[in-house]
């Protein structure tokens, strides 16, 4: 089941993409989402495109993978399609165009996610969000919550699949809203019981949002460039 | 040492706590037995100012832990029973790192405290594992790693060896006697197995909340054990 949730899964395979600071990775998609959009020209969307492919190739990712990981949207990007036929024919460019901008959304998210391990993510998350402090908003917290959630998930998942188990063994029926709703709550209490544990290990361990971690994180030379590379991508489509 | 004046704790309209008086010893191995629901858990969170008594007080390195929480965190730690749930991190050593960057150590120290917990464990091969994938007996490594990387003089195990096969119960107590014996650290251990007491030089026996010895164990005797429902 956990299987089938993962979405661009992380996997050394030590390229240029995976050296860079996981920083660079999120700023430079964060800049080439908004320009994603921005890029209304067929020359602009044909540059951009062009470019999200060569960092594709860096990142020495297979096109197996890629085209494994887009399955789950094939669906909807073939509905859309057929949505555009059907009542607007007319606009059926504009419409190849958004599903082709979508794809590359997805392309961008999957390459970060394939070249930086949660924990890299998490980290960065923490630091990029350091200047917001003074606006109350705990970086440390956001990042905790975060890290909590990735190491719990599989938990859930596991707990889930016990817990119906034991159902079945003594009769329970799926199809039964009943037997459903017992689940989810037998699910819930248990999550519950475990957040309230995981508070106090958190506490027994000094946890305090107000401390600042030390992490070192530092930008690297083919950081700067990287970002060098997407500003000049930003000032030519723009 | 740790001291517990008077304490009381009530919990919603339980007292879960009556009337406790102790003293741990520094560099002291005690164990802390009773049968379950005799407040055994309750008593040790507060010795860790995870519970703040209701009445009377508990006293680490004589600093109430009601003036001072941090204090007794700092000084205790704790390995709780389900130590899955005390796992925060995914990556094993980011998990070790927890305490030391809240305790604002420097990147460069964290690095090298978690290094050293983890070769002293013989669980470094591990460092970048993910925590999901560890075995039961790994993952309470891993717990006791987080803990041990802090420095802390006084370690509470909540029945550490439920839910671990023969051979890890056997590391891990063996572990737990080290720490006692070989770096004077002050163990305090709380079950409901009599044979875990073999390593504890004093026990500590609870029932209903409340202590009915207390003592060194060759005092400890067949109808203490019974009245706290520990003997047939």
């Amino acid at each position: 089941m956990i299987r089938r949730l993962t979405f661009g899964q992380y996997k050394n395979k030590g390229s240029v993409i995976h050296s860079l600071d996981a920083r660079t990775k999120i700023i430079c998609v964060i800049i080439l989402s908004i320009l994603l959009f921005a890029a209304k020209a067929k020359f602009e969307i044909l540059i951009f495109s062009s470019f999200v492919f060569f960092v594709f190739i860096l990142s020495k990712m297979m096109l197996y993978d890629l085209v494994k990981n887009l399955r789950p949207f094939y669906f909807i990007f073939i509905f859309l399609l057929l949505m555009y036929v059907i009542f607007s024919r007319n606009q059926l460019l504009l419409g190849v165009t958004y599903l082709w901008r979508y794809s590359m959304l997805l392309i961008i998210t999957l390459i970060l996610t394939y070249t930086t391990t949660i924990p890299e993510l998490i980290k960065a998350i923490e630091n990029l969000l350091k200047p917001l402090k003074p606006l109350k908003v705990e970086p440390r917290n956001i990042a905790v919550a975060l890290s909590v959630a990735v190491r719990f998930m599989p938990v859930l998942f596991i707990r889930l699949e016990k817990t119906r188990e034991a159902m079945l063994s003594r009769l329970a029926n799926f199809r039964k809203i009943m037997h459903i709703k017992m689940l989810v709550v037998i699910l819930l209490e248990k999550m519950l019981k475990s957040a309230s544990s995981l508070s106090d290990a958190m506490y027994a361990r000094i946890y305090n949002e107000n401390v600042e971690t030390k992490r070192l994180m530092r930008f690297k030379k083919n950081d700067y460039i990287s970002i060098l590379i997407v500003v000049l991508l930003a000032f030519i489509i723009y | 040492m740790i001291a517990a004046k008077r304490l009381y704790f009530k919990y919603e309209d339980d007292l879960v706590l009556k009337n406790v008086n102790l003293e741990i010893m520094k560099n002291s191995f005690t164990a802390v037995i009773g049968a379950n629901g005799s407040g055994k858990t309750t008593l040790a969170k507060h010795f860790n100012a995870l519970l703040i008594p209701t009445k009377g007080e508990v006293l680490v390195d004589e600093i109430s832990t009601k003036k001072d929480e941090l204090n007794a965190r700092k000084n205790v730690g704790f390995v709780f029973q389900n130590f899955e749930e005390q796992i925060i991190h995914s990556i094993v050593e980011d998990d070790v790192a927890f305490g030391l960057e809240n305790l604002g150590f420097e990147e460069i120290r964290v690095r090298m405290l978690v290094d050293e917990t983890l070769s002293r464990l013989k669980i470094r091969h591990l460092a970048k594992q993910n925590v999901n994938a560890l075995s039961q007996g790994q993952k309470q490594l891993v717990a006791l790693a987080g803990v041990i990387a802090m420095n802390p003089k006084y370690i509470v195990f909540d029945e550490p060896t439920t839910n671990l096969d023969e051979k890890n119960k056997k590391n891990i107590m063996k572990i737990i006697n080290d720490l006692n014996r070989k770096e004077k650290r002050t163990i305090i251990l709380i079950t409901n197995v009599l044979d875990d007491l073999r390593h504890a030089n004093n026990v500590i026996v609870m029932k209903k909340g409340s202590i009915i010895f207390s003592g060194r164990k060759s005092e400890l005797s067949d109808k203490i054990l019974r009245a706290a429902g520990l003997h047939d």
